[in-house]
């Protein structure tokens, strides 16, 4: 490892001890912070719903790195994408009666297809191109869906009353079933994610392809077809979390924007096309807006300054993101 | 190039007599335009949408009896997207381009406030009916007026029913927006004069999905009930959230939320014992204002649901401006103007007469989802029913 590099890990890690700080500096301050039993119980159950929230978002922020990774090509739809999920888990509830974690055996596909038909239609005219042109292109797309869910579902909220009950974790410590599940499940398939690109064959070749396109097509990766496969995975992953975040909360078809946000503000911090990154990114980013919320006193009102001031001050100190490698 | 100072003078000259275009009577058919933007999607579709219903139904009832005026009306509705900027954008259109003859309000304090700048410099009257921001009226604007109650007042009732059972200590929350905080500081002007301490008061982003820390801060404050300043999607995942955690408050009352009719249906049991403000229900019954039950009767027929305020508050607004119309007996907007200042209405909607500054002294009400349906239960001269409060503890329910 270079000087510069482990200079910039230290200056990192001074950074972030000091930005988990700050909250508790305030609160004691503001005397909204006050150890006893019962406030220590607050906090733990806000950082533990922190870290179950990281969690979905950071499997649906990967199906958005995976895609950036193996295409340069950022995905402007894919929040709607997680939105399209959320709506085929509702209507596989409501319409057909289906589990929501059932009903992931039949939109997932359907979602797979989805991304391969976008794939197929759109994305392989643009990559390659100028990363302008694929913001465009799927910012668009992003567009048609939501008119388009608008058109089917009008842009009334819909919610999914599903495991409304509470899991006590300790006495203090309580959080919602629906949180628990998704969270399990959200660590499941991110898992099976992962161990299919680091072990299966076509997951390795979908990292060659990520590594440099051309050298894979020499080796003979159809790297056509792990375009089509990237896409389908990046869509599926994004419905999954479409189911995970329908049985917490609200959504219509406008929805979809706040998810693309998130995604993208995790791949970015957490680094451009890694994995891992993502997964930290996700935790970081909900436990932070958790703790601001909680001890802050109106905290709530910035809790995305501090989420995006915290991602500002990691690129300053490390460019690539936290998990990132050096960029040129 | 020689024509130009004189082109120049004629804009002068037709600036310094402040020239109105000419408006109705011009078109083809010899319609009248009727329009607004509206947010048909976005974060406000949703009551939006209510309003749009009965503009619509308006429309036709009026052309039904001759029109306005004996103009029939062509309506022009845009949509903006929820979006100040963009209401803003085709707010100067519908004025300056489509040269509309009426102008209807948009939905949202928020959004009201901005056009409130564009028909004032364009000295084009309108009566909204989905903004009840008082600031709106507290700068000396002489082209709008308001038919519905002020923001301050949607929490007067919960909080006055936050008393009779014995709270103490109040949670104030909201969202980030105008018309939120606006009657969060309503509620907290009515808790100090009913002696109720205000423990915690905090806004959270329009965009906010996640209230687990908002929620766990709550109870650290030892708040025994919360006034939630909120709309649907925020109202709704406090409350599941609350459930899910199992956090038990005296009283839970939110803005906007519950009054959209299908929030308990959404929401199921989650949504039971909930208070919620409602600036006009549909019960003839009870409000019995002129007309408001055939109205309700030919809403219900064409859509497939009853009224909710939204949709009243927009008829009433309407009947209002027709009103004043027939008063006037042309489209000048100055002389509408005047008319909509002094004139006083019985509309479906109830009374309209408004003050000085524009507002009208309008009425609501609160009630409470119990087992499916909402009741009143404030004040008491409307009440159907006692509040059933506290509320319950979830794991008794």
């Amino acid at each position: 490892m270079e000087r510069s590099e482990v200079r910039s890990l230290y200056l990192l890690a001074v950074f972030l001890a000091c930005a988990y700080t700050v909250p508790f500096l305030v609160g004691a301050w503001a005397g909204t912070v006050r150890f006893d039993e019962r406030w220590l119980g607050n906090l733990a159950t806000v950082v533990v719903a922190g870290v179950m929230q990281g969690g979905v978002y950071a499997m649906f922020a990967l199906g958005l790195t995976l895609i950036f990774g193996v295409m340069r090509i950022i995905n402007a739809a894919h929040g709607e994408m997680v939105m399209m999920g959320a709506y085929l888990t509702w209507v596989c509830f409501f319409y057909l009666g289906v589990d929501p974690l059932l009903s992931m055996v039949l939109t997932l596909p359907v979602a797979f297809l989805f991304g391969v038909a976008v794939q197929k239609l759109l994305l392989n005219a643009v990559v390659g191109q100028p990363e302008l042109t694929a913001l465009l292109i799927t910012f668009d797309l992003g567009l048609t869906m939501i008119y388009t869910a608008e058109l089917i579902f009008t842009t009334d909220f819909r919610a999914i009353p599903y495991a409304p009950g509470t899991v006590h974790l300790t006495r203090t410590i309580a959080v919602g079933q629906n949180k628990v599940i998704s969270f399990v499940l959200a660590v499941v398939i991110s898992t099976a994610v992962y161990l299919f690109l680091k072990l299966s064959r076509l997951g390795k070749a979908v990292r060659a392809t990520a590594l440099n396109a051309e050298v894979a097509m020499v080796c003979g990766v159809d790297v056509r077809r792990i375009y089509l496969i990237t896409t389908g995975f990046g869509a599926a992953l994004a419905a999954a979390g479409g189911a995970l975040v329908s049985i917490q909360f609200g959504f219509n078809p406008e929805t979809g924007v706040v998810y693309t946000l998130q995604a993208f503000a995790i791949i970015v911090l957490g680094g451009r096309g890694n994995y891992m990154g993502a997964l930290i990114g996700g935790l970081m980013l909900a436990v932070l807006e958790n703790l601001v919320s909680l001890m802050v006193p109106n905290g709530t009102a910035v809790v995305e300054l501090a989420a995006y001031g915290l991602m500002i001050f990691v690129l300053l100190i490390r460019p690539g993101g936290l998990m990132g490698v050096k960029e040129g | 190039m020689r024509s130009t100072p004189t082109l120049a003078g004629a804009l002068v000259a037709l600036l310094a007599l402040g020239v109105v275009p000419a408006r109705a009577g011009h078109r083809p058919n010899n319609e009248v335009l009727v329009g607004g933007a509206i947010s048909l999607t976005g974060q406000y579709a949703e009551p939006a949408g209510r309003q749009v219903n009965s503009i619509r139904l308006w429309v036709d009832d009026v052309n039904a009896r001759g029109g306005l005026l004996g103009h029939r009306i062509a309506l022009r509705l845009l949509d903006d997207k929820s979006d100040i900027q963009t209401s803003i954008k085709l707010y100067e259109k519908l004025i300056t381009e489509d040269k509309v003859d009426v102008l209807l309000a948009p939905y949202s304090s928020g959004i009201t406030e901005a056009v409130a700048n564009v028909t004032e410099r364009y000295k084009m009257p309108i009566v909204a009916y989905g903004a009840s921001a008082s600031p709106i009226w507290e700068k000396g604007r002489r082209y709008i007026f308001n038919i519905v109650a002020v923001a301050e007042t949607f929490q007067k009732g919960a909080v006055h029913l936050a008393r009779q059972i014995g709270v103490t200590k109040l949670a104030v929350i909201g969202q980030d927006s105008l018309f939120p905080r606006q009657a969060g500081k309503g509620a907290k002007d009515w808790a100090q004069r009913l002696g109720i301490d205000v423990v915690l008061e905090e806004n959270y982003p329009t965009k906010q999905t996640d209230f687990t820390a908002l929620l766990q801060k709550i109870q650290a404050s030892g708040a025994e009930a919360v006034i939630s300043n909120s709309y649907f999607a925020d109202a709704a995942a406090q409350l599941r959230q609350m459930r899910e955690l199992g956090l038990n408050f005296k009283l839970y009352s939110s803005t906007v939320g519950p009054a959209l009719p299908n929030f308990a249906e959404q929401l199921g049991a989650t949504a039971e014992y909930v208070l919620g403000f409602s600036l006009w229900e549909p019960l003839p019954g009870v409000l019995g204002y002129p007309g408001m039950k055939e109205y309700i009767e030919r809403y219900e027929k064409r859509y497939g649901e009853k009224p909710n305020y939204h949709a009243g508050g927009a008829y009433g607004a309407l009947q209002v401006t027709e009103a004043a119309l027939k008063h006037v007996g042309s489209f000048d907007s100055e002389k509408l103007r005047d008319a909509l200042a002094t004139i006083e209405v019985q509309t479906v909607f109830g009374r309209y007469k408004v003050d000085a500054k524009g507002m009208n002294s309008h009425e609501g009400l609160t009630f409470q989802i119990l087992r499916g349906q909402r009741r009143v239960v404030w004040p008491e001269k409307w009440a159907e029913t006692k509040a059933e409060l506290p509320i319950p503890e979830w794991s008794r329910r």
